[in-house]
């Protein structure tokens, strides 16, 4: 045994791993240092003549990172709220109140086998989660979620959506085409029958609000139910301008063709898990089934934030709100003052707030009462600094109120599936065609009649 | 009245709502444990095995321990002769060895209800004298029955359970519970290898049978099983046992 191995053995799990990352660390380091120093201008002349790219990057990047969040939320609110309604306690186990419960689930589920059945269409079988999955995030990007923060402003953004969320179908048909199992088959033919026909009232059910808002993009339509300005004041900014109190059966056909459209109680035919296997899942298994609940969870909240910005005024507040408030603070003013202030205000804060706890229970060891105080102080930081963004900053502010509203929503719909029971497939397509159909076209007619007669803006 | 569309999934949906923050029934076992009355022992049942036997032995520890007193049970000897406790009519014995065989695979020798012999009921009238017929002081009663016997005779017990009013299961139970009260002499080892011989011969006719009766019918009936009940019921009268009854 060579020195160098008898030195190599004598290190730890970890040692090893350090010493194999820092040498790589280093080349990296390096090579990035030089790829600027070289190349650093020709790229920033690039992307900032590009900056589309920029953007682009940017938003897909984050409407990745909130998929996963807001897909563990909805999946925590769908177990925990079905529970308490089923005078349950639901998860109570993994984290505060069992709240990290769909994170080991994520976890499970990326733990298991990754299995295809003989002979299934290898190619097809895989591409048909992420084509659901990418149908799903992408329309992500043009949902306005505050003021200018939104991945892109089109001025097709409605049929964008639409479209974009058409493509699910695909994805399910692929699903039940490739999995070499006719029931799969059956079930992917089915889940498509059903979203093709409610894909039909949901389009026509916001086209009378189109003709009021006269634009697509829905960007400006939220604006539309916001505080516009006339003759150079804010005025309006109630919730009465909203365009549910002016497209009410537009709203009403909407909820329920998009309740069908995200495959949710009591249109979840799709795959009805108390009654069928899994219609077109049914051979899909770890994280490719996986990415069809993802999907879904991730469609749950599209659908409510679609809904919050065409008929609930979007990230608009109920009532005129004087934002954005401008503070005047300049903590630049403070010169070397603020770095004494950053240095000293926590420790100063942590004292001050374990102070109390100390004197006042003498059995309190002082290391306890300081680490009351320290959580004390960032609680309250945290409520300061969050306070002051939601005064002075109007997209803190209007993000709060959009998630605020969206999350109402996901909630009636998680309350809708402890409550409701299915529909037969036969009640679904005929609700469809013979109510929800001719309703969205006579809502149609009707706003268009008003138009003519009143005027768009009434 | 005309039915409102739309009524139904309102009260549904309130319904529902109404319950999302009503107090919820769930305990959370191991960490939150209900309070249970001090004398609940859970549901009684008797169970059947797959011969369709009941997997009672009747060894009293259920009735013994049962805190109300509800579970009254009673058995008779073999030969029909030795009322053990009244209650649904019962050849204890013979289902007795029945289990112990199939559970075991050995006989398992019970003198305490084999026909028990006359004894000189004399010292035991002394004994329950000097201990005030009281079923309180039981194990001293034992006790000073065994030194007076050697061992303690099943017709002591008898006796005994007359007197002092005292359940023969009360008895029987509290005489096998300790280890130095013994129902054999100490000599009677010999005597109990031959019983021991002639129930090997009754295990293999008894697995023969159940061997051919499996096979045969195919129905899962033990030959001799179904007619052994064992009886059990509620708000039977504490007290006085059946000998003074």
């Amino acid at each position: 045994m060579t020195a160098v191995a008898r030195s190599w053995n004598r290190l730890t799990l970890a040692g090893k791993i350090i010493f194999t990352l820092i040498p790589i660390l280093i080349v990296l380091t390096v090579g990035l240092l030089a790829v600027i120093l070289i190349l650093g201008k020709p790229i920033v002349d690039f992307l900032a003549a590009n900056l589309w790219l920029v953007r682009f990057v940017v938003a897909a990047t984050a409407v990745l990172l909130m998929s996963v969040p807001t897909a563990f939320l909805i999946i925590y609110m769908e177990m925990k709220v079905i529970a308490l309604m089923n005078l349950r306690i639901g998860p109570d186990r993994v984290g505060p109140f069992g709240s990290l419960l769909s994170v080991v689930h994520g976890l499970k589920v990326l733990m298991k086998e990754d299995f295809s059945p003989t002979g299934a269409d290898r190619l097809v079988f895989t591409l048909a989660p992420i084509a659901v999955f990418m149908a799903t995030i992408m329309t992500l990007l043009v949902i306005p979620f505050a003021p200018g923060l939104f991945g892109a402003d089109m001025n097709i953004g409605l049929l964008y959506l639409f479209s974009v969320s058409g493509l699910t179908v695909v994805g399910l048909l692929m699903a039940g085409w490739s999995s070499f199992n006719k029931y799969s088959l059956l079930g992917g033919l089915r889940s498509a029958a059903q979203v093709i026909s409610y894909e039909i009232p949901l389009t026509l059910s916001v086209v009378g609000l189109l003709l009021l808002a006269g634009t697509m993009s829905l960007n400006q339509i939220v604006l539309q139910q916001g505080p516009h300005l006339v003759n150079g004041a804010a005025t309006g900014g109630w919730f009465t301008d909203w365009f549910v109190f002016r497209q009410p059966l537009g709203a009403l056909i909407f909820f329920i063709a998009a309740t069908a459209e995200a495959n949710r109680t009591p249109f979840d035919l799709t795959e009805a898990d108390s009654e069928i296997v899994a219609g077109f899942a049914t051979e899909y298994s770890g994280m490719r089934f996986g990415f069809f609940f993802f999907a879904e969870y991730v469609n749950v909240f599209v659908i409510s934030a679609l809904f919050v910005t065409l008929f609930f005024g979007g990230w608009n507040a109920p009532f005129p709100w004087p934002w954005p408030v401008n503070l005047a603070l300049d903590p630049g003013s403070l010169g070397i003052g603020l770095l004494i202030l950053i240095a000293v205000v926590p420790v100063i804060g942590t004292l001050i707030l374990a102070a109390p706890f100390f004197v006042a229970r003498s059995s309190m060891p002082a290391w306890q009462a300081l680490v009351i105080g320290f959580v004390l102080f960032n609680l309250l930081a945290v409520v300061a600094i969050g306070g002051w963004a939601f005064i002075s900053l109007d997209w803190v502010a209007g993000l709060l109120w959009f998630l605020g509203k969206s999350y109402v929503f996901v909630f009636t719909f998680v309350w809708m599936r402890g409550t409701l029971p299915r529909v037969r497939i036969d009640q679904l397509m005929g609700f469809a065609w013979k109510w929800l159909l001719p309703a969205s076209l006579l809502n149609l007619f009707v706003t268009a009649a008003a138009i003519v007669i009143v005027g768009p803006r009434a | 009245m005309i039915p409102l569309p739309g009524l139904g999934i309102v009260k549904g949906m309130s319904l529902t709502l109404r319950r999302f923050f009503e107090p919820k029934a769930t305990i959370r076992y191991p960490e939150v444990r209900i309070d249970v009355p001090h004398k609940f022992r859970g549901r009684l049942q008797l169970l059947y095995d797959e011969y369709g036997t009941l997997k009672c032995e009747t060894c009293f520890q259920c009735a013994q321990a049962c805190p109300i007193e509800c579970i009254d049970m009673g058995g008779m000897d073999t030969k029909g002769r030795y009322h053990i406790h009244w209650g649904a009519p019962e050849t204890y014995g013979e289902r007795r060895d029945e289990s112990a065989l199939r559970r075991s695979g050995r006989p398992v020798p019970d003198q305490a209800f084999a026909h028990f012999d006359p004894i000189a009921t004399g010292p035991v009238d002394e004994i329950l004298e000097r201990f005030d017929h009281d079923p309180k002081r039981m194990l001293e009663i034992l006790e000073a029955t065994q030194e007076a016997y050697g061992h303690l005779p099943v017709g002591a017990l008898k006796l005994i359970s007359q007197r002092t009013g005292a359940w023969y299961a009360m008895i029987y139970g509290t005489a096998t519970y300790y280890r130095h009260l013994r129902f054999e002499p100490p000599a009677a080892e010999p005597l109990a290898a031959a019983t021991a011989d002639a129930r090997q011969g009754r295990e293999t006719a008894y697995l023969a049978g159940l061997d051919a009766s499996l096979a045969g019918s195919g129905s899962g009936k033990s030959p001799r099983g179904g007619q052994r009940t064992t009886g059990k019921r509620r708000g039977s009268p504490p007290g006085p046992g059946p000998a003074r009854a």
